[in-house]
Order: C-alpha cells, then structure tokens, then sequence
C-alpha cells in the first residue's frame, strides 16, 4: 500500500471538487491525516449529489503513483527511452527558455510549437497559462482541431451559425421532458460528459420514456438503459439518418410549418434525399446495403421520432469522429429540424453531446486570465479556406497559420516544403500525451526524434513524457487549489489543496510564472494563486468566495433546464439564428461558395475510406472503432492499480469473427494493418457487430525491441488524416486480427 | 435485528464505482481481494443481447454456514445487527484450516490475499460507519443508487422482496441477506 494510517494526529476532511476531462466535476470528501491522504468519500449532501466514479475514488493511487514525476529531469538516453537525469528547476526553466529564445531567434518564432491538452480541465491551472505567455513574447504555432468533436463544431458554425450562442446544447436534465431519446452513439455511463448525465437518463428511463441506442456495440449505457439497440456498421450513420428523412417526407410526417418558418434549404435536401439530383432514391433499402440496418428498422425508427412529441435525438460525437463525420452531425441536425424538436423542452437541437463547460454551455462570468490580445504568429495571416467564421472561445483557431492537431507528424517530417504553414523546430507540450492520442503514432515518433528541443510538463512518465528533453514535474490538483464549472443545473466547484505538492512537483501556474520571469514578463507573478482565483471568481454569480471554498460547491438555480436556441424559436424575428440567412442552414450558402465536393452546402452521405467496400479489406477485413475506457479518462489513470485490475486492456471482437480465426475468449492476439503492430487479449463477445472490433483508446504505448506495441495503444493503427471539415477520423480504419 | 443489502439490477451500470470506493475505505491493496465485486451476465445473440451486472459480496446470511465451519470460532455473527464479522487474528489462515469456511460458502464471499496461509477477510458491512450513522460506503458510492442497506425487514418493505436475480440464486439453507429489483431479458 502507498499510505500508511499514521498513529498520531487527527484525520481530517476536506471536500474538494474533481475535474480529470470526462466532463464531470464531482465533490471528493477527502481523509487526510498527518498530510497523507488517507481514504475518499464522495458527495453525501443535497440533491442532485455530485457522486465521483471510480476514477476518482481511486485518485488517492494517482496521487501516490511510483509512476508519478518528482522532480525536474534532463534527457540522457534517446528519446523515446525514458532515461533521465535529476537536475534543479532553476536549470530545467533556464534551460526551457535559452532553448526558446534560440530557436525563434535562428528560425522565428513560427518554429516554436505548443500543445496543450485536457489534462485536468479546471480555470486556473491549464495549458492556456503557457500559451498566453508564449503569445506574448514573440508568439508560436498553434494546432487547429478538437480531437473530440471538431465535426461537431463545423456542423454547428454551418447550421446554425455557432457553437457559441448561449445555450447551444439542452441541459441533460432538460431529458426528463422528453418521450423519447434517440442516443446515437453515445455510452455516458463511460464517457460521463456531466457528472449526472447517466443518473438523469436512468430517470428518464424509470420515468416510462422510451431510450433507443443506435451504436456498434451494445454498451453499458445501453445495458441498462435501452429498450432497443440498433446496430449500425461504423462511419454510415449518415445514410441511415438520410433514409429515415425519406421515410418522413415520403409519408409526410415531416414539420412544415417549422422547417418554413425557421429553416432554408430543406428543398434542395429534400431532392436530394428522393434522388432528383443524383438519381439516387435515399430510402431505407437504400440504407440497409450501407448501413447493416434492416430497411423496417429505419422506418419505424423514423415513424417513432417523426410522431413522439418532444423527442431527443442525441447525436453522441463517437460517430463523428469519422472521414466524412461533419455530415453526419449536418444530418442530425436536419432532422432534429425536421421533427420540430429544436428550441422546445424534452427536444435536442442536434449540438454534439459536449459538456456543459465547453462552448456554449452556460455563461459563469469568470474572470479572465493574462491575455496577449493575439498570437503574433498569425497576425496577418488570412483564414483557412475552407473554415467557417468562428466566434467564442474559438477566436483564431480558423487561421491558416495553425496546423491540423491530427497532421501534425507530416508537419513536423515535411515543413513548409510540404505545404505546411511552419518548420517547426521546438515543442512545448502541457497537459497532453499526443505520442499516445494522435492518430498514427509510430509516424509521430518518428517525427519527434527531428525536432531540435522538447519541453514537456507531465504528472507521470506517459510515452510523450519519455520523449522530453527537459521534464517537469506537474502537481496533481489534490496539492493545488482551483475551480470548475460544469453541470445541470449548473454549478462552481471549488478545488481545495488537500496535501502539500508532493517530491518537487510545480503547479501550472508556478511553472508560468518561473518562465514568465525569466521572459520578462511579470503580471503572472504579481498574484499568489489565492489571489488569481479571487480574481477569477470575483464578477461571477458566486456571492461569497470564502463561503464558497468551504463548501466547494456553489449552484446556480435555474427556473428551469435551459433549451438550446428557445429564444431563436420563440421569437425568431428579433432573435434570428447568427446564419447568413438568420435561419437554421440545411443548406449553407457559405459550404456552397467553397465549391468542395466533400463538404457539400447540405448534409449527404459520402462514403468513407477504409470503409467495408475499400479493396484494403482483401488484407485488412475487421473495421475498428477506438472507444473510451472506462477505467481511463483517455490516457489518464493508466498506471493506477486499483483500476487496472478491474478491467483488461483488450480487443472487443464479434465470436463470428472470432470463430473464423480460431480465438477463444481471453486468446493473445495480434490486431494489425500497415500502419502497426499490437499484440493483446482478445474478448470474444455478443456486444460488437460481427466485422467490427472495438480497442479501447487510452492505453500506454509500449514497443517491444521490435516496435510491436504490447500496451494495447489503439493509435497505433490509426490513420492521421482528417476528414475535409477537420474531423478526426480516430473511428475509421481497416484491421486484421490474427492469434498469436 | 439483520441488517441487509438491497440491490437494484435494473439501475446497476456495471461502472464499477463500489469495488473502488470499498478498496479505498477498507484500505485494500491492489491484489485478488475485493470485498465487493460486479459480475457481468452476457446472454442471448447478436443482435438479441442482453446484459446484467450483479453485485457480489458477503450477503450477512441468516444461517451463515462458514460461522459452524471455522474450526477455531473466528467468525461469528453479531447479536445485534446479524453482521457475520471475521476476526483476523484468531483466523488460522487458509492452508492451515484447508479454507473450511471458503468451501461452505455458497456465495464465493470469503477473501484471501495470495500471499502462504493468507487470513480470511470478507465485507463487514461496513460496521464501522453505521455506528457513524452513515451506510456503507458502496452505498454512498453508487452513482445510480442501485444499493441500499438497511434492516432486512425494511428494506422487504420498502422494495419489492425479490429474492432472485440473473446470476443469483437464493439459497434456503443460508438465507442470505439482501433484496432485489430485478433486470434482464427484455
């Protein structure tokens, strides 16, 4: 065991709010004694509870992790290797800067890139703290593409003009006005999004209203929640949305007056659906060769939603993750047009299904940290071409300075040589493990040996950790204090240091302030960390900061859950949608104008590559989705013991597919296509589609001598492409699976 | 008085949370002992699936036959509340006894570390924080209120007194004590 019960001294509890980028933000009762924590309980107060999962009730492992890094490190082997050197923070942050300061003076400052990631998802201590500071010393090369739902987020800017607009998604308490919710690839029981998403739906479901799961897998969501799950062969969920809108114009149970009054372009989507303009009848027949799903099925589906007033059908942003996945969030939105379900309670306007805390979810008016006012790198620099104009929280992420998160190894191999906006040089990474959680990762290996100088800011020795020059050890919020928001309603978290840092870890903001001084810059150092989040909280809804740290908890009461766009749809005359045309795009003259054939002005099926009819399935038959874990928040919680021993790192595969190959429940087996190579248990289930294998994403790169990955990293087979509206593709991709 | 679980298979997500939160306050180390643990029940075909959790512990039974089967008294069950407790130091330890209380379990229940004549241990119902007035901390834990604990009788009247469950079968010579919602087939 890590922690020893000391004799002497008294227990204490300290309530503390969690936040590890699953969207949730739970109370943890945390025992300390002696400075060791000692056990953790979770919210036992008023309703609705913030109950932790078991991420967080085994964070007291995470904390006193062996793997955890105690003290600022220096490269001595390859990288790669992991082998380091001890060496002094005032070394370590002067070495970071002269680095720095050399590169941008040799190169500019377009060589330098920074990477910043989930990480604990909190409101002081986050990677935007490094990258204000680089801005404003000279500026650097930022990424562009939210690896979660950046297909999302193209389908909102088309059909509705934002993601920002507030609100733009419904509160998931708002489902227990629905009479049917539609989760579209979507397991929240996992993937938590907000603390009581699950526990809402379980009293929607308890409530008599209908839950249908359309997924590849019969998740664990679906295990206790569905009255129906529909299978559906992964990256064609479009076609199957498409037939169920023939379905409902064919039977004209589609919402006219809504779609005329608040919606353009449902015509030419309409000729486009009944093949007027390709020839191409988009029926359920149509749909049951692509998708796997009965021709009835979609029919009835289609009825259902079409007559069930209000229903929610939720896209979940797994689907997106696809080639081609902006189509399909264009189509959920279509359709949640078409049913009139936009703007009224127990509806769903279509948003993907972030959390409430990402854009547009609800407005706690904090205040702002330093800001450079701009990154100097993108300073007359034009648009990307083929972007949207953004807006809130996304200001200069449409610049074509910036590189595509999911391109970034051609980057770094090919330059501006290879069209790239920048050679990059140096990297600055925070928060993030892309060795691990960028599609195709062995070319990102290779693309990180060429660069000249790597800084990386890390609680533990991930694999993008052993690839480090310099390495600093980060605290984990159990030694720091901070804030969350999240929820619905919604609410503050306060984050209250429960233990001292421990070895000679560093908060983000200590990190900041240490390069920030040597860079001349001293606003970040003229607060202490108390005084920087009374800051933060001082022009929010929370009245009484002290009061509120006590409790770690301050609620906002609603009247009731917010509906996205309810404004636009009550009074649409003087709250028009922030569209060209003020009104909800199935047709988007803007897509229209970039001429693209793959990002067509209304929603349409195109096939993906790597898809069942590519020739690629001669040699690699087995379609794999790379899904979250539930003993893991991505790669985070790797390495904590009590989680790992709960559930095996393995392949998911269908006993069809599995019989076909001789594999036998818990069989080693090698998943491989050109891409890489695993070797991991296999688990032969009834819960996947036969012809699809599921590889939990999340878990540890780690090559044997002959580069086969025996962590079980799912992106060692996935491909570093992005779909032409900057979805990442992580569940399209083409497998075989063999036994050892 | 027997005090009892109840648990609700139709709320329980498989998510794992009690096995955690059990390990962490009874300061169990990483290993083959867990207290708690969740059984997963896969039936039917693709596409006709279906699936269900089922806690598994110590169910405090009414006539619990590994209190007669250990040779040394080291587990009895306590007058007031009927939680069927362990004590660790009088256990012989499992090579030394051959697990005799292990082998009349009908439920798998009992635990030992691996490590050579290994004590037995086993959920104690958190007896420590009833005294607290608080519920076992899986209880607490659950974050679909699938469990409760209670007075058995209570507990009978206050949820439907189910007795059986997919993956469990209630067995009249033990009469363990815990209620059910039952899940399953749809």
């Amino acid at each position: 065991m890590t922690t020893e019960r000391g004799p002497t001294g008294e227990e204490k509890i300290i309530t503390t709010a969690c936040k590890s980028h699953c969207g949730g933000s739970c109370l943890l009762r945390v025992h300390v004694r002696d400075g060791v924590i000692t056990r953790i309980e979770t919210d036992d107060g008023e309703e609705p509870q913030l109950r932790a999962c078991l991420r967080c009730r085994a964070y007291r492992q995470r904390v006193y992790d062996p793997n955890r890094l105690k003290f600022p490190m220096r490269r001595t082997g390859e990288r790669g290797e992991g082998k380091l050197e001890r060496i002094s923070w005032g070394e370590a942050l002067d070495t970071i800067v002269s680095e720095l300061n050399r590169i941008r003076g040799t190169y500019g400052p377009s060589a330098l890139l920074f990477l910043g990631g989930g990480g604990d998802t909190m409101e002081l201590h986050r990677n935007s703290l490094i990258e204000e500071l680089l801005a404003m010393t000279g500026g650097h090369t930022a990424r562009w593409g939210n690896q979660s739902f950046e297909a999302g987020l193209f389908a909102s800017l088309a059909t509705y003009g934002t993601m920002g607009t507030i609100p733009s998604r419904s509160d998931f308490d708002d489902l227990l006005n629905s009479r049917l919710i539609i989760m579209w690839g979507w397991n929240p029981t996992v993937t938590i999004h907000e603390t009581n998403t699950s526990w809402y739906l379980l009293q929607a479901k308890e409530l008599g209203i209908k839950i249908i799961f359309v997924d590849p897998r019969y998740t664990n969501s679906a295990a206790f929640l569905a009255s129906q799950w529909i299978p559906i062969i992964p990256g064609t969920d479009t076609a199957m949305l498409i037939a169920m809108a023939y379905v409902m114009i064919r039977e004209n149970l589609h919402d006219r007056a809504f779609l005329d009054t608040y919606t353009i372009g449902f015509d030419q989507f309409r000729d486009y659906v009944l093949g007027e303009e390709d020839g191409i009848t988009k029926s359920p027949t149509w749909a049951e060769n692509i998708t796997g799903v009965p021709a009835y099925t979609i029919e009835n589906l289609a009825r259902e939603y079409a007559t069930t007033k209000p229903a929610a059908l939720i896209g979940g942003i797994a689907p997106g993750r696809t080639a081609y996945g902006e189509q399909y969030h264009r189509a959920t939105k279509t359709l949640a047009a078409m049913t009139g379900n936009i703007g009224v309670h127990g509806g769903w306007a279509g948003r993907c299904s972030t959390p409430r805390s990402m854009w547009g979810g609800f407005d706690f008016k904090l205040g702002k940290l330093p800001s450079s006012g701009g990154n100097p790198v993108q300073f007359g620099i034009p648009r990307r071409k083929d972007s949207l104009p953004t807006g809130y929280g996304l200001e200069g992420s449409d610049s074509a300075a910036r590189i595509h998160y999911s391109e970034l190894a051609d980057a770094i191999l090919k330059g501006r040589a290879g069209g790239y906006p920048a050679d990059l040089k140096m990297a600055f990474i925070m928060h993030t493990n892309p060795v691990n959680q960028l599609a195709n990762t062995n070319k990102l290996v290779r693309a990180l040996r060429k660069l000249e100088f790597i800084a990386v800011a890390e609680q533990v020795m991930t694999a993008t950790a052993k690839f480090a020059d310099i390495l600093l050890p980060v605290s984990t919020f159990m030694e720091r204090n901070d804030i969350t928001t999240t929820g619905a309603p919604p609410y503050y978290g306060y984050v209250n240091k429960v233990i001292e840092p421990l070895y000679e870890s560093k908060s983000p903001l200590e990190i900041c302030q240490g390069l920030a001084t040597r860079l001349g810059i001293s606003i970040y150092s003229e607060k202490t960390e108390d005084e920087w989040l009374r800051e933060i909280v001082k022009g929010s809804y929370v009245p009484d900061y002290d009061a509120f740290k006590k409790k770690a908890i301050y609620r906002i009461k609603l009247p009731e859950p917010q509906v996205a766009f309810k404004k636009q749809i009550e009074d649409p005359e003087n709250n028009p949608f922030p569209t060209p045309s003020g009104k909800i795009e199935i047709y988007s003259q803007r897509l229209a104008d970039m001429n693209k054939p793959e990002l067509p002005p209304i929603p349409k099926y195109i096939e993906p590559w790597e898809s069942r009819n590519d020739p690629l399935t001669a040699k690699y038959p087995l379609q794999v989705i790379t899904t979250h874990f539930k003993r893991r928040a991505h790669s985070q919680f790797e390495s904590v013991a009590w989680l790992r021993e709960l559930v095996t790192q393995a392949i998911l595969i269908n006993s069809i597919d599995a019989k076909a190959r001789g594999i036998s429940n818990g069989d080693e087996v090698r998943v491989f296509n050109d891409r890489g190579e695993m070797i991991l248990p296999a688990i032969v289930t009834e819960r996947i589609m036969p012809g699809v294998v599921d590889l939990p994403q999340g878990a540890w790169y780690s090559p044997d001598e002959r580069g086969v990955d025996r962590g079980g990293c799912a992106n060692v087979l996935t491909k570093d492409a992005r779909s032409p509206g900057g979805a990442f593709c992580y569940n399209t991709g083409l497998v075989q699976v063999k036994k050892v | 008085m027997q005090l009892g679980f109840y648990f609700d298979q139709t709320r329980c997500s498989g998510c794992l949370t009690c096995i955690v939160a059990c390990k962490d306050w009874h300061d169990i180390p990483p290993g083959p002992v867990s207290w708690m643990r969740v059984t997963t029940t896969e039936q039917g075909q693709f596409p006709n699936v279906s699936v269900t959790f089922l806690v598994s512990l110590c169910y405090h039974c009414a006539e619990a036959p590994c209190v007669p089967a250990c040779p040394v008294v080291a587990i009895t069950k306590r007058k007031e509340d009927g939680i069927v407790v362990v004590d660790g130091q009088a256990c012989l330890g499992i090579e030394s006894c051959s697990g005799a209380c292990q082998a009349a379990c009908p439920y798998d229940a009992l635990q030992f570390e691996a490590e050579p004549d290994a004590k037995m241990q086993k959920c104690d119902l958190c007896w420590d924080r009833w005294a607290e007035g608080k519920k076992p901390i899986c209880v607490e834990a659950c974050p679909m209120r699938a469990l409760d604990a209670g007075p058995l009788d209570e507990l009978g009247s206050k949820y439907r007194r189910i007795k059986e469950v997919v993956g469990f079968t209630f067995s009249q010579v033990s009469k363990p004590s815990i209620v059910f919602k039952a899940g399953g087939l749809r």
